[in-house]
């Protein structure tokens, strides 16, 4: 078969063009912000706007200033403690919907996904309206729950796209090679699903680590999270110390990235080439 | 595998250390900028207790924290009228006057407050106007009224107070009304010029409305005295004044909550607060003016004289001082529901 | 049969943790609210026992709809201008990019590493007056003076596009990424023209795609209440700020337990559409 021109030619010239051009823009539209965001960390004067010399100041002030500190504790720990707990329960249920036949696993399924498309809002407010009819104080637990909640839909969903995609057969095979089921899953199975649980984590801990709208409603006693505390420091004004505070997330998440993800990511985007 | 080992390793550390700290503690929910960090490290360095201070921004949203099971507190910062609301619904207990021991270097005007007579359950600490606040640069004559608020030489350039019993002020002060009034017709009215307002707002912001005003991003803002002293500080071109028909004066001050774990630990930090250094520290980093008589004579003279965070007696006694309205406060709450969502 | 026995009671101890959580933090609560939005209330905001319709006849007041109506339009236009945004962003990196799709789709994530308020503040420095788009602008000779470009529609629109645009872009690749080439090319051989090629083959291929993007910006942006705040001026309230102000300020549990079951009862309006769409859409391959 011959074809009359290069494969791909129509769709290149027609949408390509377009599509580039409005790539371009929108990752201009995303990152100039940031980069704008991250040079006026380095401002020597106490303006967002006007670039009056070069400074480290405003990083000592975020190192040194306490509520940060305490603040950048609470959301570390919220992050990890939810992470954590929405990552082992989803993925003990992903694994249970791809793998087990039961009654109700199509509801399951979207029960599971279905705070991803609620309102957060909603939800919020549900829990601290059933919190305090419970006559629970809030605070950490109060929060971990909530953000578990809404990170639970990512985790469940990734895990599972990762659980459906795997070859059966591996596990037949270790299955006839003598391995019991627990031996099959632990040594086969579970090392198979590992990036995608990792993925999980990360990402259940970043949106944790972002939330606002769940902390507002569910921070009690000591758990001012990050966001919250930036949320009252707007109200002295955007000084440089917040685009410190920025600056220093972007460096912080650029290493986790390199570190963990680096690993991880390109066996995850190859094996969804499939 | 060794990864996510260390995950859950990070994570159930950080579980434990989520546990409460056996050293003594104290917990207190405060106004965000109304109490210096130095102040708060200073006391736990005096006294070894630990301070845990979260912020609310708004009397509102910090009663709704408080309802929302036990609060777990040990003091709380209300305003005046927020301190009545607390006490009508039982959240504040009667403080032993014996066990703070800086009581009596309150001012004498501040220990007969209306709202709290006797400071039964409440220490007044420190206290501001709610007036306006100006950019010399984007105005040509002196603000000297609520009226330019509603000037349309000014639209696109005004912000007002995004906090409904702040923003009624202006729409009752400027119809001649008292900014406590409990009057429906008279609320209705306020109402109608909250909403006639809004085409030519550029908007309401309780946030950042002092950086707004101070970066020229708007040239009038309705404001609280303390977030625009300090920043007027870096800005000469910001000027904050009370208008003509008022403006508002308020009081915020620490009460014991009644389920506070700790009260022992709050009285001696209100002992501590109180001291007349600490509370010249207090005004000197937050502009906002302190109860505390002897204190004045500690303060940088360019505060001590400074009107805007001392006015004189006179202006004082024009400002209104908003209390607790009771039902009137439904009326209150639809009008702004109102205003908020005309187009 | 003992095997059988095990692994249902594995499958039990798999799903247990799910439907705990579920049952009791999400099912229970929103019951606990459903029940509220009947209920009295005291001027000081305590609940009071009792069944009353008052709360929601109070919602189809005209203030109320209108915020309705706004928080509707507002997400519609979210919707609409992330969609005709993602989607050719989706397909370059899907089609065109190469190796370079991996590090595009990273690099869209980043914005998502700064915390959510800083990003919003960003904004709000670069839309002011001295900011740099205004600066871009008068340099450019197209404005002489300042242009009050913060607290319009136009700068919440902004902040709502910035903050989720990737959520449109990422389910989009999903549905473009594993279209098989040799389609499109099969289309081009047929004689097929590029744009027929796309709307016969592409744009249907990644239909669901769309709708998921569609989904996760409609029902998510309805709830927003930070962007209209600082960007918006605060000027046009949505659902997130009136649950806001009804919960957290006025103290209105009643009301506020209405206005989300209302909105609850919109995103479920929104899932079913979204359902039945899919359902049209596969139906249509």
């Amino acid at each position: 078969m011959t074809a009359p021109h290069p494969p791909g030619w129509a769709t290149r010239t027609f949408v390509y063009g377009v599509s580039g051009w409005v790539t371009l823009l929108t990752y201009l539209f995303m990152l100039a912000p940031i980069v704008v965001l991250v040079a006026f960390a380095f401002n020597e004067g106490k303006s967002s706007v006007v670039w009056t010399g070069f400074s480290l100041d405003w990083f000592g002030k975020v190192w040194s200033n306490r509520h940060i500190a305490r603040a950048l504790n609470v959301s570390l720990i919220v992050a990890g403690a939810s992470a954590a707990i929405a990552t082992a329960i989803g993925a003990l249920a992903a694994v249970a919907i791809t793998r087990r036949q039961f009654p109700g696993r199509d509801l399951l399924g979207a029960a599971l996904a279905a705070p991803l498309v609620l309102p957060e809002i909603v939800l919020a407010v549900a829990l601290l309206v059933f919190m305090s009819f419970a006559g629970v104080t809030l605070g950490y637990t109060t929060m971990v729950i909530g953000h578990v909640l809404v990170s639970i839909p990512f985790a469940t969903l990734i895990v599972r796209a990762a659980a459906s995609s795997l070859d059966p057969r591996l596990e037949n095979a270790a299955a006839d090679l003598g391995a019991n089921e627990w031996q099959t899953f632990r040594m086969v199975t579970l090392p198979q699903l590992m990036p995608a649980i990792l993925t999980a984590f990360l990402l259940s801990a970043t949106l944790s680590f972002d939330n606002l709208v769940m902390s507002t409603f569910t921070s009690g006693v000591g758990t001012t999270t990050l966001p919250l505390r930036i949320y009252s420091m707007l109200k002295l004004g955007i000084t440089p110390e917040i685009n410190a505070l920025g600056a220093m997330m972007v460096a912080a998440n650029v290493a986790i990235l390199l570190l963990v993800m680096g690993r991880y990511l390109p066996l995850m985007l190859n094996s969804n080439r499939r | 595998m060794k990864t996510p080992r260390l995950a859950l390793a990070v994570s159930a550390a950080a579980l434990l250390a989520a546990c409460p700290a056996l050293a003594e503690d104290l917990r207190i929910f405060g106004w965000a900028n109304e109490m210096p960090d130095e102040v708060l490290a200073d006391f736990e360095a005096e006294t070894g207790i630990a301070v845990t201070f979260d912020t609310f921004d708004s009397n509102e949203s910090m009663i709704a924290k408080l309802d929302a099971g036990g609060s777990g507190y040990d003091l709380v910062n209300p305003s005046q009228y927020a301190v009545q609301i607390l006490i009508n619904r039982g959240k504040i207990v009667e403080l032993d006057h014996a066990k703070i021991d800086t009581y009596d270097k309150i001012g004498a005007s501040f220990k007969e407050v209306s709202y709290d007579p006797g400071n039964k359950y409440s220490i007044p600490y420190v206290w501001g106007t709610t007036g306006l606040a100006y950019n010399k640069t984007c105005v040509d004559e002196p603000i000297t009224s609520w009226k330019s608020l509603f000037d349309e030489k000014y639209k696109g350039r005004v912000y007002m107070l995004d906090n409904m019993l702040a923003a009624y002020i202006a729409g009752l002060q400027v119809n001649g009304f008292d900014a406590n009034t409990t009057d429906p017709a008279e609320i209705e009215k306020a109402t109608e010029t909250l909403i006639a307002q809004k085409a030519m707002l550029a908007g309401y912001n309780s946030t950042n409305f002092a950086d707004l005003v101070s970066s020229g991003e708007a040239c009038i803002v309705e404001s609280w005295s303390s977030s625009v002293l300090q920043a007027i500080e870096t800005n000469p071109d910001v000027v904050y004044v009370l208008p003509e028909e008022g403006g508002t004066m308020w009081i915020d001050g620490y009460a014991i909550l009644a389920d506070a774990p700790n009260p022992e630990a709050a009285y001696k930090f209100l002992s501590y607060i109180l001291r007349p250094e600490v509370a010249a520290k207090t005004t000197t980093l937050t502009k906002t003016a302190t109860v505390v008589t002897e204190s004045k004579a500690l303060l940088p003279a360019e505060i001590a004289n400074n009107s805007a965070v001392f006015p004189d007696e006179a202006t004082i006694a024009k400002a209104d001082f908003i209390l607790d309205l009771g039902d009137a406060m439904k009326l209150y709450q639809d009008g702004w529901t109102k205003v908020k969502a005309a187009q | 049969m003992r095997r059988a026995a095990r692994e249902r009671v594995e499958t039990a101890a798999l799903l247990a943790p799910s439907v705990v959580l579920l049952a009791v933090f999400v099912l229970l609560p929103l019951c606990i609210v459903a029940a509220y939005s009947f209920a009295l209330r005291d001027p000081y905001g305590a609940v009071l026992p009792g069944f009353t319709f008052d709360n929601y006849a109070e919602l189809f007041q005209g203030v109320y709809l209108l915020v309705f109506v706004n928080s509707f339009k507002l997400a519609a236009a979210t919707t609409v201008l992330c969609l005709l945004i993602g989607y050719p962003v989706a397909y370059y990196i899907a089609f065109k990019a190469g190796r370079a799709a991996p590090a595009l789709l990273l690099l869209l994530l980043i914005p998502f590493w700064i915390n959510f308020l800083i990003r919003i503040s960003a904004w709000v420095v670069l839309l002011g007056r001295g900011g740099l788009v205004n600066g871009a602008l008068q340099a450019s000779g197209l404005t002489d003076a300042p242009l009050g470009l913060l607290n319009t529609l136009g700068a919440t629109l902004v902040g709502m596009v910035y903050a989720f645009l990737p959520l449109t872009v990422f389910p989009i690749y999903a549905a473009l990424q594993p279209i098989d080439r040799r389609l499109l090319e099969a289309g081009a051989d047929l004689g097929a023209g590029p744009a027929e090629t796309f709307w016969r083959v592409t744009l249907p291929l990644s239909l669901p795609g769309v709708l998921a993007a569609a989904l996760f910006v409609f029902v998510p942006s309805m709830g927003v209440f930070a962007i209209p705040v600082l960007l918006g001026g605060g000027k046009d309230i949505i659902l997130g700020n009136l649950i806001v102000q009804l919960f957290l300020e006025f103290r209105n549990i009643p009301l506020g337990a209405a206005v989300s079951m209302l909105l609850l009862a919109l995103s479920g309006l929104g899932i079913l559409a979204y359902m039945r769409a899919l359902r049209r859409v596969e139906a249509m391959r």
